[in-house]
């Protein structure tokens, strides 16, 4: 289970950075000598991702996070992996809170980051069991573990190969099963269906189902998508994001209803629409 | 803690199996930082040999050999070989084709001699020619010795005694060990298996920093619920790891290198022997320990394992820099050698050489310079890898 209140996030404008702060030192610098007070830095232009995404994803359920690009769901899900400190706003996994013990939640959480490297000498299982040894496992339990998921994901025959010339869906899928090695009871998954083709799209889709089920565990499964189709078939509840805020939370005939709309796409485009001109006139 | 341990063993393990199935990397490594000390020494032997098989067969060549019977007899006389130079000898000589230096007589060279009228005799060489430089001493000395022989007859004519034109003798007393003296040969041989040092531990250190960066797998990485410190720890020894093995290579390979000497001086000098490879393992140790560490530093900074390796550059030359100190020799040893990684190093593997003893200090000033520039690395990067990971 994992909830999330009230999360806010910035980071300093791209493009001025050192130079920028070196300019401000020595403007203030020459502020001092010249007698001046020390005048309070002028605010650096930062970029606000994250600026209030709230959401609760219960186990047993498939949460969707919808959003444009740049609606800051990446930022959101690398928070909630403890990978940066958010500057407002709680995260719990389990009930444990992430900020305070990062390692703990790690170790209940499965993330599929926005990078997912493979590392290219090593076989796909030497990559997977490299994870599940980090996560404390035993190599054989997690040999035996990626043997399982590999037969899932249908890449047995990728298992002993090595990941250097791997098609874009065998590297996905690899990560994949590298993230769910420990048995996971929380799932993350940032935009997972990027570079899937179709069959291993629909596989994808059912591999969550079934890790959603009671018999696979009843995980609790997070993903972030920009992809009306898989929200709609996959997601039991769906939170968009737009302009670094929660704008709507529902399911999706919840979400029609409250748009008035009969057509997914245009009730998301009706809610980041709204959203943005609010996002824009609160802008300063 | 016990977790921390058993996950700083898990990240070594895979690092180490990693770097070792780079094998392009490694064979490159393995050319340039193995082989090519033994092959140096190789040549240089060949050099060396050659110029002792000059000096042995103990010829000369004269311009104008008709015209000096005296010399040629004294020359004869000190059993070598005069030969009538080549024509052309001055422009071979420019061009390096005609490796001894000639001496030239004049056509009155004999007239002029027993006029009293101190004839003119040219060494001829070329400085840009080193084999025609290399003996022109020795010809030196032997026209020194035909002009002392011809004072000393004149003397003895008229009744004055040999000694009133020597009122002081001088005679050369060398301090210099035989291991010592061989050293100014050997000296290089620190200085190669530093570098294989560095180039081991240089390809490893960025692949596991910026490569893992620029493969998109250093933020998977920091999603698994190991400490930081852990995963900088096994990077950390997996890069000494190697960079400890190709320098054990490295200071093997000059023991079956030496068989192959040509030169028997430079063989009976050469002192290095297992004992020797051993102690400088052992003085490399650290040194190795320290490179990975500060080497990664550099490169966690660094996207790309392109950028890394131009921001590396600066760690590379300082290396490879510093223990020419010593090779050039410049002021002998000071003390603040010992405080500088790789000069210090290249000191200690000198006195090794050399056949001295090791003080206390001189091991324990590089042993805690290499460990305060280990801690320093590896801190930094542990700090830095989360900043890494998202950028």
């Amino acid at each position: 289970m994992i909830e999330v209140r009230g999360l806010a996030k910035s980071f300093a404008a791209p493009g001025r950075g050192r130079g920028a702060g070196w300019r401000s030192l020595t403007g203030s610098l020459r502020a001092k000598s010249a007698g001046a007070a020390p005048a309070v830095p002028a605010a650096a232009p930062r970029v606000h991702a994250v600026r209030d995404v709230s959401f609760d994803a219960p186990n047993g359920r498939i949460t969707g996070l919808l959003g444009p690009n740049g609606a800051g769901k990446t930022t959101t899900l690398r928070m909630l992996a403890a990978l940066i400190t958010p500057e407002a706003g709680t995260m719990r996994v389990d009930g444990i809170d992430v900020v305070a013990r990062p390692r703990d939640v790690l170790a209940r959480m499965g993330v599929l980051s926005d990078s997912r490297g493979l590392y290219p000498r090593l076989t796909a299982r030497e990559n997977i069991v490299y994870y599940g040894a980090l996560h404390g496992m035993e190599r054989e339990a997690a040999d035996a573990r990626a043997q399982d998921l590999a037969r899932m994901f249908e890449m047995t025959a990728l298992l002993d190969r090595r990941a250097a010339g791997f098609s874009q869906g065998e590297r996905m899928k690899t990560a994949l099963v590298r993230a769910l090695v420990h048995d996971p009871a929380n799932i993350v998954l940032d935009e997972p269906t990027n570079g899937l083709d179709v069959l291993a799209t629909r596989a994808l889709r059912d591999s969550l189902r079934w890790l959603r089920s009671p018999e696979g565990g009843a995980k609790c499964i997070v993903f972030s998508t920009h992809i009306m189709q898989e929200v709609e078939r996959l997601c039991d509840s769906v939170v968009v994001v737009a302009h670094g805020r929660t704008v709507a939370t529902g399911t999706v005939p919840e979400l029609l209803a409250e748009t008035d709309e009969r057509d997914f796409e245009e009730a998301f485009v009706k809610l980041a629409f709204v959203a943005e001109r609010a996002g824009a006139g609160a802008a300063p | 803690m016990k977790r921390a341990i058993t996950a700083v063993w898990v990240v070594l393990r895979k690092e180490l199996s990693d770097a070792l199935r780079d094998r392009r990397t490694l064979a490159t490594v393995l050319v340039s930082s193995v082989l090519m000390g033994p092959l140096v020494l190789l040549a240089i032997s060949g050099l060396v040999a050659s110029l002792e098989s000059r000096a042995e067969q103990r010829e000369v060549y004269v311009a104008g050999l008709a015209n000096a019977p005296t010399l040629r007899n004294f020359l004869e006389r000190h059993t070598y070989v005069v030969k009538e130079a080549p024509a052309d000898f001055e422009a071979r000589l420019r061009r390096s084709t005609f490796t001894d230096p000639v001496v030239v007589v004049p056509a009155d060279f004999e007239a002029a001699l027993v006029r009293g009228d101190v004839p003119v005799v040219e060494i001829v060489s070329d400085s840009a020619n080193k084999q025609s430089q290399a003996s022109t001493s020795r010809i030196e000395r032997l026209l020194g010795g035909f002009s002392r022989e011809r004072a000393l007859l004149s003397l003895a004519l008229r009744g004055v005694s040999a000694q009133l034109l020597e009122p002081m003798q001088i005679e050369d007393r060398d301090l210099a060990s035989m291991q010592t003296r061989a050293t100014r040969i050997t000296g290089m041989l620190p200085y190669f298996v530093m570098m294989a040092v560095l180039y081991g531990a240089l390809n490893a250190a960025l692949d596991t920093t910026a490569g893992e960066r620029e493969r998109g797998s250093l933020e998977p990485l920091l999603m698994n619920p190991t400490e930081r410190w852990a995963l900088v720890a096994g990077k950390w020894g997996a890069v000494a790891c190697v960079s400890v093995l190709i320098a054990v290579l490295s200071c093997f390979s000059f023991l079956p290198g030496q068989w192959m000497l040509r030169s028997d001086t430079l063989a009976a000098m050469f002192q290095y022997g297992p004992r020797e490879a051993g102690l400088f393992i052992l003085i490399l140790l650290p040194l190795a320990a320290a490179l990975a560490a500060v080497l990664m530093a550099v490169a966690i900074r660094s996207r790309s394992f392109k950028e890394a390796q131009a921001s590396s550059t600066i760690v590379v030359l300082a290396i490879s820099l510093l223990p020419l100190v010593n090779v050039f020799d410049l002021g002998g040893e000071a003390p603040w050698h010992l405080w500088a990684p790789a000069l210090a190093q290249n000191t200690l593997m000198t006195r090794v050489l050399k056949g001295e003893a090791l003080g206390l200090e001189q091991v324990l000033i590089p042993l805690a310079v290499c460990i305060a520039l280990t801690a320093i690395g590896v801190g930094y990067v542990a700090r830095e890898l989360h900043r890494a990971a998202v950028k």
